[in-house]
């Protein structure tokens, strides 16, 4: 029976099994769900993460992983907000600010990883640390603010459709391009599928491994400018925790903890169940304090649908 | 290998055709960020410093500010929300049952609808566009951060919804609509206050402070500062953040007792950290080294002062989360108010604060005047 | 020749195999150049002591870590024990003793939880555990109501907190028992020689009919009760049994773990390294802090130290 269970969700690619059955069941049982104001607000909040989970696919495929782009999003936050301080004729420049300073820290966890070849898990969370102690040396209050236009776009809409949606289509269908349809993108699944096998077969691995750890750090640069948009600020704590909701995203998405096998569509499937749970549970009035537990139930259910037998890692 | 060869000599040109294109795009990036970084700063948007004595006055004054309650008036019955910022201690838990018991006692609010944003700014925004589309009519909140939470403000203000803003920090703002109050400036001088005087104005200190940046933090440093101008010859030896969490104050002053081999006094108005630094005096067995500054009603803290019989405690304004529902429901009945409802706090005798120490109830408790039901479980 | 080659590769192995002791030793020669305090026994008692709730969690996640899982559920399994201890003691002395049986055995339950998950689903733990987490963040937290609930018992901290003796912590004492019985149970039993088998090599293992799903669950049990364990030794130390009290704390289990020799590779390390690396940890941190640098400062210089310790730790395996 649980075979059978099994195989509707795994047949189909089965998070978007479950994000049907999920936007069926907030459809039928919540009425303010449907709502055209709730749906942009889900788009809204998922718009973060969904961005930052999409570098964080580029870099599980590749068999690492990135545990410092949370902190790494606050840094950007805080950074872009404080030159800004509101100003429109700032806005540019700190756009350009926020994808130097992300593309760049992703670029030296590589670095960092290809010399010193630590473990990536060890290595990443040590650079949360270091950017923890350089963002909190920086501001250990929220600081600056950022002009009209981050506001427009993180919260604000055309003709109903919402520009963080937009943004997040574009990024992933780039994504979704470059990992299927490019050699590079097939070298990184290779490496992240066997790495002596792919090196033995001429891959260049360490560029690989480079490059994926800029990509995540451009990622972040960019969601952390969405996160700052959203709130209004740069908040030095703000970034704090998406960094595993992320890994949770990828995974579940069905992008291999191992390596190899990367889906962008699967990632976003996951983020979207994530944020229709979460307003869900508001909506339902669900009390605050059961609100984990259920969250919790949830995720452990989805993985437990719609993980193949993969090896334990 | 022949395909080997192949593979890699197409990836290369692949490489050598696309990275210049890619480094240019970078470099260019990295140029205007460079000049950015060091463009001339302009006098940034109106912020209220609130680590200066006189802003104290200024908030005094828009307190009295009327409210244009006109424009907010309904009928009821009316719907409320809180947004949490955070649950997670037990002075802010003691405050949302205040909120709970207080619309208890409305029969004109029909519902009350209580998030919780775990100290995530981000959540904080979802939770208020959420409680929006269940169409409250009073939005009461706490911020996890006063400048974090404007967007989502502006978008209930926008929605003619009235706002109002729950305890230490004042936010002046047209899309917050009034402050429930407590004037924690007035708290920490008289902490400090009567720390230098139990001192006779002379010897080595540490402060113990909430989370680093959270505007309690910020408004109890400068107090002190302000009051140790009076008093030249009391060092203020290092500042430390215990984030309001007993345990991890516990362990700052076991570092601080191995870096200094004299401490005279430590002001932290937080009674829970209070306990803290205690035991690590404590256990260092340098106890008598000891001047606290008054705490709190922290029960753990009242029961360490009924067994010293010293440092009494400052009262902590738990009244007003009552005070902020109160004023919330006048608004929307088009009753005339004020911008602000201010709640004192008052100095409490070693005595006094002894007095309050609930002996059945856990060290993590404060006094109140909640009937049973409504105590926190 | 012979001879003299033998002895360059034994020092070798014997640096490859026990780096982080070698670290260990580097650290204290540092820290006393900073003060002699540092060399004094009772300095690293008291060390031992800090040390106990991170040290004992990560005795059981060596475990795992042997055998190529992991465990990211035990800060929220800390969280929960100190809550539930200091619930279930409600500030009666007699209580005690039930209290700390009960916790261990929810600790334990959810650590059979985890495993039998992980066994029978062969569902990446790293993933698995991270989920478990959230639920178990999530029960404390309508346990604990939100305040710090719970009464400890008069006599519970004291007796934990004290020392023998005058001398010897209690909790230090704890701790090095719990590592002595940790090494005996990975070097001596059977099933501490499966942890390594199936780490190093699973399908081997398999093939030798090492029962691996049971090794697995046991492994997996016994994190979460030595979580629980942390837990309450987290209780004693600081009386606070708040619902986020263990959160952060699975990273640091994890590095020192990492540290200490047991890699996610599996199969080799044991809980010897672990318990050196914690006190790596510890004793810089509180380098760190006699330093008398900002708390800012003191996260960058924590992150440094466990990027150059890794590096250095891998520079000296090759």
């Amino acid at each position: 029976m649980r075979e059978r269970i099994r195989a509707i969700f795994l047949g189909g690619g089965g998070i978007h099994t479950a994000l049907a059955i999920i936007i069926v069941l907030a459809t039928a049982f919540v009425p303010e769900f449907r709502h055209p104001d709730n749906i942009v607000n889900v788009l809204n909040q998922s718009a973060t993460l969904a961005v930052l989970a999409i570098g964080q696919t580029f870099v599980i495929a590749a068999g690492l992983i990135d545990l410092s782009v949370g902190q790494l999003m606050s840094l950007v936050a805080v950074l872009i907000s404080d030159l800004m301080a509101g100003r429109s004729a700032l806005a540019l420049p700190a756009f350009c600010l926020g994808i130097a300073v992300g593309t760049s820290i992703g670029l030296v966890n590589g670095v960092l990883l290809n010399i010193l070849r630590i473990h990536p898990l060890i290595l990443t969370f040590g650079m949360l640390s270091v950017l923890q102690g350089i963002t909190f040396l920086y501001t250990d209050r929220s600081i600056g603010q950022v002009s009209p236009e981050f506001l427009r776009v993180a919260s604000g809409s055309f003709a109903g459709i919402p520009f963080s949606l937009v943004i997040v289509i574009v990024l992933a269908s780039t994504a979704h391009g470059a990992l299927q349809r490019t050699r590079f993108g097939w070298h990184l699944q290779a490496v992240g599928a066997n790495e002596e096998n792919a090196r033995r077969a001429g891959i260049n691995t360490r560029g690989i491994k480079l490059v994926a750890y800029g990509i995540s750090g451009l990622s972040a640069g960019l969601a952390g400018m969405l996160l700052a948009g959203r709130l209004g600020t740069g908040y030095p704590n703000a970034g704090s925790g998406f960094e595993l909701d992320a890994i949770v995203a990828v995974v579940l998405g069905g992008t291999s903890l191992a390596g190899g096998r990367a889906t962008i569509p699967g990632t976003l499937a996951a983020v979207l169940i994530l944020a229709i749970a979460s307003n869900m549970l508001n909506l339902l009035e669900v009390p605050a304090f059961g609100q984990m537990v259920v969250k919790g139930f949830i995720v452990i259910a989805a993985i437990l649908l719609t993980q193949r037998r993969a090896a334990a890692v | 290998m022949t395909e080997a060869k192949n593979i890699q000599a197409t990836s290369k040109e692949e490489e050598t055709t696309v990275k210049p294109n890619l480094r240019a795009i970078f470099v260019a990036i990295l140029t205007v960020a460079f000049l950015a970084l060091f463009s001339p700063g302009l006098a940034s948007a109106e912020d209220l410093d609130i680590s200066r004595k006189e802003s104290y006055d200024q908030i005094q004054a828009w307190a009295k500010e009327p409210v244009d309650t006109a424009k907010f008036k309904k009928d009821p019955p009316y719907r409320v929300g809180l947004a949490a910022g955070y649950l997670s201690n037990s002075w802010i838990l003691f405050a949302a049952q205040y909120v709970r018991y207080e619309v208890s006692l409305h029969p004109e609010v029909k519902e009350l609808l209580v998030t919780d944003a775990g100290f995530n700014p981000a959540k904080q925004a979802a939770d208020i566009e959420d409680l929006l589309s269940k169409n409250i009519d009073l939005l009461l909140f706490w911020p996890v951060d006063e400048k974090a939470i404007m967007p989502a403000l502006q978008k209930a203000a926008d929605k003619g919804v009235v706002t109002v803003n729950i305890g230490y920090n004042f936010m002046h703002h047209p899309a917050v609509t009034a402050n429930a109050y407590v004037n924690q400036w007035e708290q920490s001088t008289e902490a400090a206050r009567r720390l230098a005087e139990s001192l006779g104005g002379k010897g080595r200190i540490f402060a113990m402070l909430p989370i680093a940046g959270s505007s309690a933090a910020v408004v109890q440093l400068a107090a002190l500062k302000d009051v140790l101008k009076q008093y030249p010859n009391i060092e203020l030896a290092s500042v430390e953040y215990g984030d309001w969490n007993r345990a991890k104050a516990k362990q700052l002053t076991e570092n601080l007792l191995q870096r200094f081999d004299r401490i005279d006094g430590v002001f932290s108005p937080a009674g829970q950290m209070s306990m803290g630094v205690f035991e690590a005096f404590d256990e260092a067995g340098r106890l008598d080294e000891l001047i606290m500054s008054p705490g709190d009603e922290y029960n753990g803290w009242a029961k360490l002062v009924k067994r010293t019989g010293a440092w009494g405690g400052v009262t902590s304004g738990l009244e007003v989360a009552r005070e902020a529902v109160k004023h919330g429901l006048a608004i929307l009945k088009g009753e005339p108010v004020s911008n602000a409802v201010i709640v004192q706090t008052r100095y409490m005798t070693p005595e006094e604060t002894a007095k309050l120490y609930q002996a059945g109830r856990p060290d993590d408790w404060w006094p109140a005047e909640l009937p049973e039901a409504w105590l926190p479980k | 020749m012979k001879h003299v080659a033998l002895d360059l590769n034994f020092g070798r192995r014997m640096l490859q195999e026990h780096a982080v002791w070698f670290v260990l030793l580097l650290l204290l020669a540092v820290a006393a150049l900073v003060s002699s305090a540092f060399l004094r026994p009772s300095y690293l008692l008291n060390t031992l002591r800090q040390a106990a709730p991170v040290g004992i969690t990560a005795i059981g996640v060596t475990l795992v870590m042997i055998l190529r899982g992991v465990d990211l559920s035990v800060g929220a399994v800390i969280s929960l024990a100190a809550v539930l201890c200091a619930v279930l003691m409600d500030g009666q002395a007699h209580n005690i003793a039930p209290a700390i049986a009960l916790t261990c055995i929810a600790g334990a339950a959810i650590g059979l939880a985890n495993g039998l998950l992980v066994a029978f689903n062969r569902i990446s733990p790293f993933i698995l555990t991270l989920g478990t987490a959230i639920i178990v963040y999530g029960l404390t937290q309508i346990q604990s109501g939100g305040t710090a609930r719970g009464i400890v018992a008069p006599g519970f901290r004291e007796f934990l907190n004290g020392r023998i003796g005058g001398v010897l912590p209690v909790l230090s004492l704890a701790l090095i028992l719990m590592a002595l019985l940790g090494i005996f149970l990975q070097s001596t039993t059977r099933f501490g020689r499966s942890l390594y088998l199936i780490g190093s090599n699973p399908d081997a293992a398999e093939l030798s009919g090492v029962p691996i799903r049971r090794v697995m669950v046991l492994a997996y049990t016994l994190s979460g009760f030595c979580a629980a364990l942390g837990g309450i030794a987290l209780l004693a130390r600081t009386g606070v049994s708040s619902t986020y009290a263990g959160r952060g704390y699975e990273f640091d289990v994890l590095a020192a773990v990492v540290l200490g020799g047991t890699t996610f590779a599996g199969g080799r390390g044991g809980v010897g390294g672990t318990i050196a690396a914690v006190l790596v940890l510890f004793i810089a941190f509180n380098l760190v802090s006699l330093a008398g640098l900002q708390f800012p400062a003191q996260l960058l210089v924590k992150g440094a130290i466990i990027i150059v310790a890794s590096a250095a730790y891998e520079a000296i395996k090759r």
